[in-house]
């Protein structure tokens, strides 16, 4: 090949990678699996180090509050503080130095972020939990949250029996000499063999690996064979089939037999109220102040009075627990199918004092039940009553307390579309600094007064339901 | 080996490919420019005729109130470009250094267009609302004080649409919905909770 077509040949191969690559890329993804729950935070790479924004990492872990002066940035997670200086590796938790970062902390916006390959040295100083960090795979074992499993070949007949400490669902593909099973969602790791090679007539061997964000179990098999889930999910059976498969690669679970119906699992409370945090992720809400977001507020505030109603018995649920965006529709969908009889949308202004209630401007439909249809926008209509009640509720509790409060309706999405008794509030400082509303004092006592107004409604609204 | 065809209609595939992008940045910032340009000449025009009075409802963040304030002003037949002025003679007042109820510099409306006698849309400009204050009563007060300004001078008006810029907007900024028709009685009835 002459010299300029190979030259041009190789421009455009480059090109045409650059452009796959660019269309390819996502952004990388830690799994974090804690004994509360399994989230997935962003990792940064600035300068080429990986990152992870701290209140990502450990809002959803506890009681998280932070404060930062531009330069210096102090967090208190579950009553210890922690500090850290910007573009310096030295960090204090309670009051004490521990061993350099890896990696300068970087605080932009307000936000703190620490080297990826510090989080296992930080995590137990700070959050007081182990942490195991596999970072070929990017899953992050916080506690004692790994599931290791044990396998065990038996016979007549030959089957393969895997067995978990805890409930898994993985997702089964049966191949013709294959069988593979996925872990999305379970912290399920090796015992540390990899590839396990049995020489059985119906099972030649088994390989697990950690793939990024997940895990996945392989048995190679010499005979056609089926899956059974047993246990209430705590073994996986792969056994030798009587009857040939017929011609099948790749086929989605179709030997997986149905769980036994003996052993349902048990059903999950229903809860009284959702909670949404508004705006999160790419959605910053407002600026309060040049550190503090209103996404970051309104979600603090919400795990406070999470812990406020459940402390006095009422079930909850959150639309969001971590840094995380959700569409209008997606809140709105999440109350609607959460059967929950009180939905409160939580956001936060530097404008004006105290707390402001907001219910839907929808009109009321002359005669519309809540059984006939309504469009999607205007699904509020037959549950303004309730609206008004609740919000009526938390009005005259906040006042009881002492906090300014006002009433008023307002188009907002998306309580248009909410199909229960739905609210949305906006949190004022009460004196002139944002930064009070992030104080733990005035998120209290706001927590509070909602807390036992919600409380107060409980059989009014269920009644109503 | 590649024929030498072969690169000739590569070359040229390149070559459309960065002609027909150069071009669609051209024509995304003629769009803009002629989507963004000035419509203070348009409202400066003046208009003859005896000074007629014009009720305008103004917010103010320190009581959370809504008051509505005379005017007198000449103003045109047309009821959608009546409904404009009055529009931007409340803009200007949060204009001023000390009001109540700030907007960023360059608010202002571009057009009001009747529907029917009952049904307005609003074209407010994008300088209004990407500098607006986020927050919903913030919101609430500059969106409900436009509403109430409009019904004083339409009064058959029922519903009113918001458009930023010509386009529909999600919310004024990040919390007020501007994806639907305002009901005019409803907002009346909220305004006249306020103070």
């Amino acid at each position: 090949m002459p010299p300029e077509h190979s030259n041009f040949a190789r421009i455009t191969t480059l090109l045409l990678f650059l452009l796959a690559v660019g269309f390819a890329a996502e952004p990388r993804k830690i799994t974090v699996y804690a004994p509360r729950a399994n989230y997935q935070i962003d990792i940064l790479a600035p300068g080429g180090v990986d990152y992870v924004g701290l209140t990502d990492l450990l809002e959803p872990l506890g009681r998280l509050e932070s404060r930062s002066d531009g330069r210096k940035l102090s967090f208190i997670f579950n009553g210890a503080e922690t500090d850290f200086e910007a573009n310096t590796r030295q960090v204090r938790t309670r009051g004490n130095p521990v061993p350099d970062l890896p990696a300068n902390f970087l605080l932009l916006n307000g936000r703190g972020y620490v080297p990826v390959a510090s989080i296992v040295q930080l995590l137990p100083r700070i959050a007081n939990q182990a942490a195991e960090f596999h970072s070929a795979s990017r899953r992050l074992f916080v506690g004692s949250t790994q599931l290791h499993f044990t396998a065990e070949l038996r016979h007549a007949p030959s089957r393969l029996v895997l067995t978990f400490p805890a409930p898994v669902n993985p997702s089964v593909v049966v191949e013709k000499s294959r069988v593979r099973l996925s872990f999305r969602r379970e912290p399920v790791v090796g015992n540390g063999t990899g590839a396990v090679s049995y020489g059985d007539p119906f099972l030649a061997g088994t390989s697990f690996t950690e793939t990024p964000n997940g895990a996945e179990f392989i048995a190679n098999i010499l005979q056609p064979a089926t899956v059974v889930i047993g246990d209430a999910g705590r073994t996986v059976t792969i056994s030798a089939q009587a009857a040939p498969v017929p011609s099948a690669v790749p086929q989605p679970l179709p030997n997986v037999q149905p769980r036994p119906p003996a052993t349902p699992p048990p059903p999950r409370p229903r809860p009284f109220v959702i909670l949404d945090a508004a705006h999160g992720g790419d959605d910053p809400g407002a600026a309060l102040s040049p550190t503090l977001l209103e996404k970051t507020v309104n979600l603090a505030l919400a795990r406070r009075l999470q812990k406020e109603l459940e402390a006095r018995g009422i079930s909850v649920v959150l639309t969001r627990t971590a840094d995380n965006s959700l569409s209008l529709d997606q809140r709105a969908i999440s109350a609607n199918t959460s059967h929950a009889a009180l939905y409160v949308a939580i956001h936060a202004s530097t404008s004006g004092h105290g707390v402001r209630l907001y219910t839907s401007m929808v009109a009321l439909q002359s005669g519309q039940s809540r059984r006939s249809f309504s469009p999607w926008e205007l699904a509020q209509s037959p549950y303004l009553q309730q609206s008004s009640l609740a919000a009526a509720a938390l009005a005259a509790q906040c006042a009881a307390d002492g906090l300014p409060v006002r009433r008023s309706t307002a188009p907002l999405r998306p309580l248009n579309s909410v199909t229960l008794a739905a609210i949305a509030l906006e949190v004022a400082p009460l004196g002139s600094s944002p930064d009070e509303l992030a104080t733990s004092e005035y998120q209290q006592s706001i927590a509070t007064s909602l807390a036992s107004a919600i409380a107060s409604l409980r059989g009014k609204l269920e009644e109503a339901q | 080996m590649i024929s030498r065809k072969l690169q000739l209609i590569v070359a040229f595939l390149v070559l459309a490919i960065l002609a027909m992008g150069f071009y669609l940045v051209h024509l995304k910032h003629k769009a803009e420019s002629i989507a963004v340009g000035p419509v203070a000449q348009a409202l400066a025009a003046p208009f003859s005729g005896p000074p007629e009075q014009m009720t305008l409802f103004v917010a103010s963040d320190e009581d959370y109130s809504m008051r509505p304030i005379g005017i007198s002003s000449p103003l045109p037949s047309d009821p959608g470009e009546r409904g404009r002025l009055a529009l931007h003679a409340l803009i200007l007042r949060y204009l001023e250094p000390d009001s109540h109820h700030p907007l960023g510099p360059g608010a202002d409306v571009r057009d009001v267009y009747l529907l029917d006698p009952a049904s307005a849309v609003v074209n407010l400009n994008g300088e209004l609302a990407n500098s607006h204050r986020s927050g919903i009563e913030v919101e609430q007060l500059t969106i409900f004080s436009l509403v109430l300004t409009l019904k004083a001078q339409l009064p058959q008006l029922n519903r009113v649409r918001f458009l930023v810029d010509g386009k529909t907007r999600d919310t004024l900024a990040g919390h007020l919905d501007l994806t639907a028709w305002m009901d005019v009685a409803l907002v009346s009835d909220a305004a006249g909770e306020l103070k």
